[in-house]
C-alpha cells in the first residue's frame, strides 16, 4: 500500500527527476509523431491506388512497427522492472500463435495433416 | 478495526466477519469449507456411480440420471473440490512463506472465493431445477447443444462464474509472489510450494481465457441464438474440443503442480533434509508448466487430425515425462539417508510416489497415438486419470490437510485416526482403480450406465465398487477426526511438527491477523531452518517495529458475486420457449421475467463495481503499541 505522506525531495533529486521526465516526454512525442506519420503513409498509399499486394505487405510492416513502438515506448516495456511483463507477453504470444495455427490448419482448412 | 469485530463473540458477528473478510487466512478457511463440502458431494456422486456399476444389468440409477451423475461428479471434483482446496492451502501458506502481511490484492482474493462459492452453488442447484448437466465434464458441443432442458446451461453459467473467480485468484497469486517477497527472499530461495503456486498461477492466467471464450460461445449458442457450434447453420463442434482442451490440459497441471509443492514441503520436513536438487525441481516445475500448453490435442487423437499433427502432439506429450521424472527422482533422493518420521502427511507423500508413477506411465502409453486408438474411451483412460488425480492431487490434499491444519486452526488432527484414514483410502484407491486398467483392456467402454452379464466384467466391477466403499470409509473417519479435533480444541504452539523449515512455521499459533510483527530477513533456502541451526531459532527482523498498513474488510465482493449469481438465472431462462431457441429448450414454457432478472443481476454487479471505484477505502494502520502488546503476550505464553 502506498505511503500516505511522501517525503520531500532535495533540489538535486528534483532537478534530476525533471530532466528525466523531459527526456521521457521528448521520446514519447517523437514516437507518437512517428506513429501518426506511419498511419498517414498507410492511408495515403490506399488513397493513391497503389498495387493491392504491395499495400498489404507495407501496411502489415507498418502495423508491426507500430505494435513494437506501442509496447516499448507507451507501455514502458523498455523500462527496468518490466521483465516479467515482457516474459508473459512473449510466452502468451507464442501460445496464441500456436493455437491460431492449429485452428487455421486443423479446424478451418479442415484437411488432416 | 478487525480487533473490534473479533471482540464481539456472537455467531452473527463471526458470520459477518467471514462474509466481509479480506484476510488470506480466513479466505483459506472459506475455501477449505466450501471445497470440502463439494468434495463430499462429488464423493457421494462417485459412490452412486460405483453402486450402479457394481453388478451387471443394474437399475439403481436410470441411464439419464447416470449421465447427470457422472457429469456432475467430474465437474464438481475438478472445478469445485480439487482446485478450491488447493487454493485453500495456497492462501494459507504462500503469503506466510514469502514473508508478506497479505496477498497483493486482498479485495480480489475475497472476490475470487465468493465467485467460486456462488458459481458452485448455481451449478448444483441444477439438481433441483429440472435436471443436472448430462454431457460429461468435457461437455463436447455436439452433445451439449443437443442436451434437452437447462442442465448444460447450468454447467456453462456456473463454470463461467466460478472460472472468473479462479482467474482472479490466479492473477492475485502471481502478483503476490512477484512483488511481495520479504527482503532476502530471492526467487531461488522460495519454498517449492510458493514456486509451484507461481507456475500454477501463470498457467491459470493463460489457460482460463480459452475456457471463458469456449463457455461464452456455448452460452451464446444455447441461450442467445448464435451458431458457433450448430453444424446445420455452418458451425463447427471441433472448435469446442480444441478450446476445451487448450484449457483442460493445463488445468491438469494447475492441479498437480501445487500438489507437487505440498509433497516437496512434506518430504523435506519429515526426512529432515534439504530438498534434493532444489534448482532442478524449480526448473522442472517451470518446464512442466510450459510443455503443458503444447499437448492439448493428445486428448483428441481419434478426432482425425491426421498423422503429422498426432505425431507432433504425441512427441510433445512424451517430453513432459522428462521433467516429471526429474521430480520423482529428486523426491526419492530427498528421502534417501534422511531421518524419516512416519507422520500421516509423510505416509501420503510416500504412497504418492508409486501411485503417481503408475498414473504417469499409463499416460505415456496413451501418448503413443496409434495405441491410443485402442485405449480411447475405455476404462483404461478412467483408471489412468484417477491414478493421476487421486494418487497425485487428492493424496496431496489429504496430506496437506493434516500438515497445514495446525497452521490454519492452531490444533492438531489426531495422528491415529489420520493413519486409519490413510490406510483405508490407500487400499481402497488401488482396489478401485487398478482393476479398471484391465477392465479397459478387456473392452469395457467408459461412460456406460450398465453392462451385460457374461462379458467377464462382473468380478472386476464388484472389486472396484468395494474399493470405492473403503475410500468412502476413509473419508468418514477423516470427518470424525475433524469433528473430534474441533470439539477438543487443544491448542498447539509454534512449529507444532517440530521440524518446520520454511517461514510459515516461524510464526506464533494462531497466526496474528497481521502475520508478521516485523517483516523477517531471509538468509537462504529453508529460512526458518537456517535460523534454528545457525541462529537463535528466531527470524531476524528486516525492519524496525513500527505502525503498518492493513486493508479494511468489505462486503462488496460478496454483493458483486451475488449479482452475477442472480444474472445467471436470467440468462439461463432467457431462451426458454423462444422461437429462435435451439431445439433443446424450444418447447419449455416461456419466462418473460428472465430478461429483467438478467438486467437486475448485472445492475447489482456493476453498481457494486462503481461503488468500489468511487469510494476511497484506504485501509487502516496497526499501531506499534498493539503489536508490542501482542508480542509481550506471546512472550508470557511461551514462559
Amino acid at each position: 500500500m502506498a505511503e500516505l505522506e511522501a517525503k520531500s525531495m532535495t533540489d538535486t533529486q528534483l532537478r534530476n527527476l525533471r530532466r528525466q521526465r523531459t527526456k521521457e516526454m521528448r521520446l514519447q512525442l517523437t514516437g507518437f509523431s512517428f506513429m501518426i506519420f506511419l498511419t498517414f503513409m498507410a492511408f495515403g498509399m490506399v488513397a493513391l491506388d497503389f498495387n493491392a499486394t504491395f499495400i498489404m505487405g507495407i501496411v502489415m510492416l507498418f502495423a508491426f512497427i507500430q505494435v513494437v513502438l506501442q509496447f516499448y515506448y507507451f507501455m514502458h516495456m523498455k523500462d527496468k522492472g518490466h521483465e516479467f511483463a515482457k516474459l508473459f507477453m512473449v510466452v502468451g504470444m507464442f501460445f496464441a500463435i500456436a493455437f491460431c495455427v492449429t485452428f487455421i490448419y486443423i479446424v478451418w482448412i479442415g484437411q488432416p495433416i | 478495526m478487525s480487533q473490534a469485530t473479533a471482540k464481539k463473540n456472537g455467531v452473527w458477528a463471526t458470520i459477518w466477519e467471514y462474509m466481509t473478510t479480506v484476510d488470506h487466512k480466513k479466505i483459506a478457511i472459506l475455501y477449505l469449507i466450501a471445497g470440502g463440502f463439494f468434495f463430499v458431494l462429488g464423493g457421494i456422486e462417485a459412490m452412486l456411480i460405483r453402486i450402479q456399476l457394481a453388478v451387471p444389468n443394474n437399475d439403481f440409477l436410470s441411464a439419464g440420471l447416470f449421465n447427470e451423475v457422472i457429469t456432475m461428479h467430474g465437474t464438481t471434483m475438478i472445478f469445485l473440490a480439487a482446485m478450491p482446496l488447493l487454493f485453500a492451502f495456497m492462501n494459507a501458506t504462500v503469503p506466510l512463506q514469502i514473508g508478506a502481511r497479505d496477498v497483493a490484492f486482498p479485495f480480489l482474493n475475497s472476490l475470487g472465493v465468493w465467485l467460486f462459492i456462488f458459481g458452485g452453488i448455481f451449478l448444483n442447484l441444477s439438481w433441483f431445477l429440472g435436471g443436472a448437466p448430462d454431457a460429461g465434464w468435457t461437455s463436447y458441443a455436439s452433445l451439449s447443444i443437443a442436451s434437452p432442458g437447462h442442465g448444460v446451461d447450468f454447467y456453462a453459467l456456473g463454470l463461467q462464474v466460478s472460472g472468473a473467480g479462479t482467474l482472479i485468484s490466479g492473477i492475485n497469486f502471481v502478483t503476490t509472489i512477484i512483488t511481495m517477497r520479504a527482503p532476502g527472499m530471492t526467487y531461488m530461495r522460495m519454498p517449492l510450494m510458493t514456486w509451484t503456486t507461481l507456475v500454477a498461477g501463470v498457467l491459470i492466467v493463460f489457460a482460463f481465457p480459452p475456457l471463458t471464450v469456449g463457455l461464452f460461445l456455448l452460452i451464446f449458442d444455447r441461450m442467445f441464438g448464435s451458431n458457433f457450434f450448430i453444424v446445420e447453420a455452418g458451425g463447427n463442434t471441433i472448435i469446442w474440443e480444441h478450446l476445451f482442451w487448450i484449457f483442460g490440459h493445463p488445468e491438469v497441471y494447475i492441479l498437480i503442480l501445487p500438489a507437487f509443492g505440498i509433497f516437496s514441503e512434506i518430504f523435506s520436513t519429515f526426512a529432515r533434509k534439504r530438498l534434493f536438487g532444489y534448482s532442478a525441481m524449480v526448473f522442472a516445475t517451470v518446464l512442466i508448466g510450459f510443455f503443458g500448453f503444447m499437448v492439448w490435442a493428445h486428448h483428441m487423437f481419434t478426432v482425425g487430425l491426421g498423422p503429422t499433427a498426432n505425431a507432433i502432439f504425441a512427441l510433445a506429450t512424451m517430453a513432459i515425462a522428462v521433467p516429471t521424472g526429474i521430480k520423482i527422482f529428486n523426491w526419492i533422493f530427498t528421502i534417501w539417508g534422511g531421518s524419516i518420521e512416519f507422520t500421516t502427511p509423510m505416509l501420503y507423500a510416500l504412497a504418492f510416489i508409486p501411485s503417481f508413477v503408475m498414473g504417469g506411465v499409463t499416460g505415456i502409453m496413451q501418448a503413443v497415438a496409434p495405441a491410443d486408438y485402442q485405449y480411447h474411451d475405455s476404462y483404461f483412460i478412467v483408471a489412468h486419470f484417477h491414478y493421476v488425480i487421486v494418487g497425485g492431487v487428492v493424496f496431496a490434499l489429504l496430506a496437506g490437510l493434516h500438515y497445514y491444519w495446525p497452521l490454519m486452526f492452531a490444533t492438531m488432527l489426531s495422528e491415529k485416526l489420520g493413519k486409519i484414514t490413510f490406510w483405508l483410502f490407500f487400499i481402497g484407491f488401488h482396489m478401485t482403480f487398478l482393476i479398471q486398467h484391465f477392465l479397459g483392456l478387456w473392452g469395457m467402454p467408459r461412460r456406460v450406465f450398465t453392462y451385460l452379464d457374461g462379458q467377464g466384467y462382473n468380478a472386476a466391477n464388484m472389486i472396484s465398487s468395494l474399493g470405492a466403499g473403503l475410500m468412502a470409509l476413509g473419508v468418514i473417519v477423516l470427518v470424525i477426526n475433524i469433528i473430534i479435533t474441533v470439539a477438543k480444541n487443544q491448542k498447539v504452539g509454534r512449529d507444532p511438527w517440530g521440524d518446520g523449515r520454511t517461514l510459515e512455521w516461524s510464526l506464533p499459533l494462531p497466526v496474528p491477523y497481521y502475520n508478521f510483527a516485523q517483516i523477517p530477513l531471509v538468509r537462504g533456502l529453508d529460512a526458518f531452518w537456517i535460523e534454528k541451526k545457525e541462529g537463535n531459532g528466531e527470524m531476524l527482523p528486516a525492519e524496525s517495529l513500527d505502525d503498518f498498513h492493513m486493508p479494511n474488510n468489505s462486503i462488496i465482493p460478496f454483493v458483486m458475486s451475488l449479482g452475477l449469481f442472480v444474472a445467471s438465472f436470467g440468462a439461463l431462462y432467457f431462451a426458454s420457449g423462444k422461437e429462435w431457441a435451439i431445439d433443446a429448450v424450444a418447447d419449455l414454457p416461456v419466462r418473460p421475467w428472465a430478461f429483467w432478472v438478467l438486467v437486475i443481476g448485472l445492475a447489482i454487479t456493476f453498481i457494486s463495481m462503481i461503488t468500489r471505484s468511487f469510494k476511497d477505502d484506504l485501509g487502516y494502520y496497526v499501531t506499534k503499541e498493539e503489536v508490542l502488546r501482542d508480542l509481550e503476550e506471546q512472550e508470557r505464553g511461551a514462559k
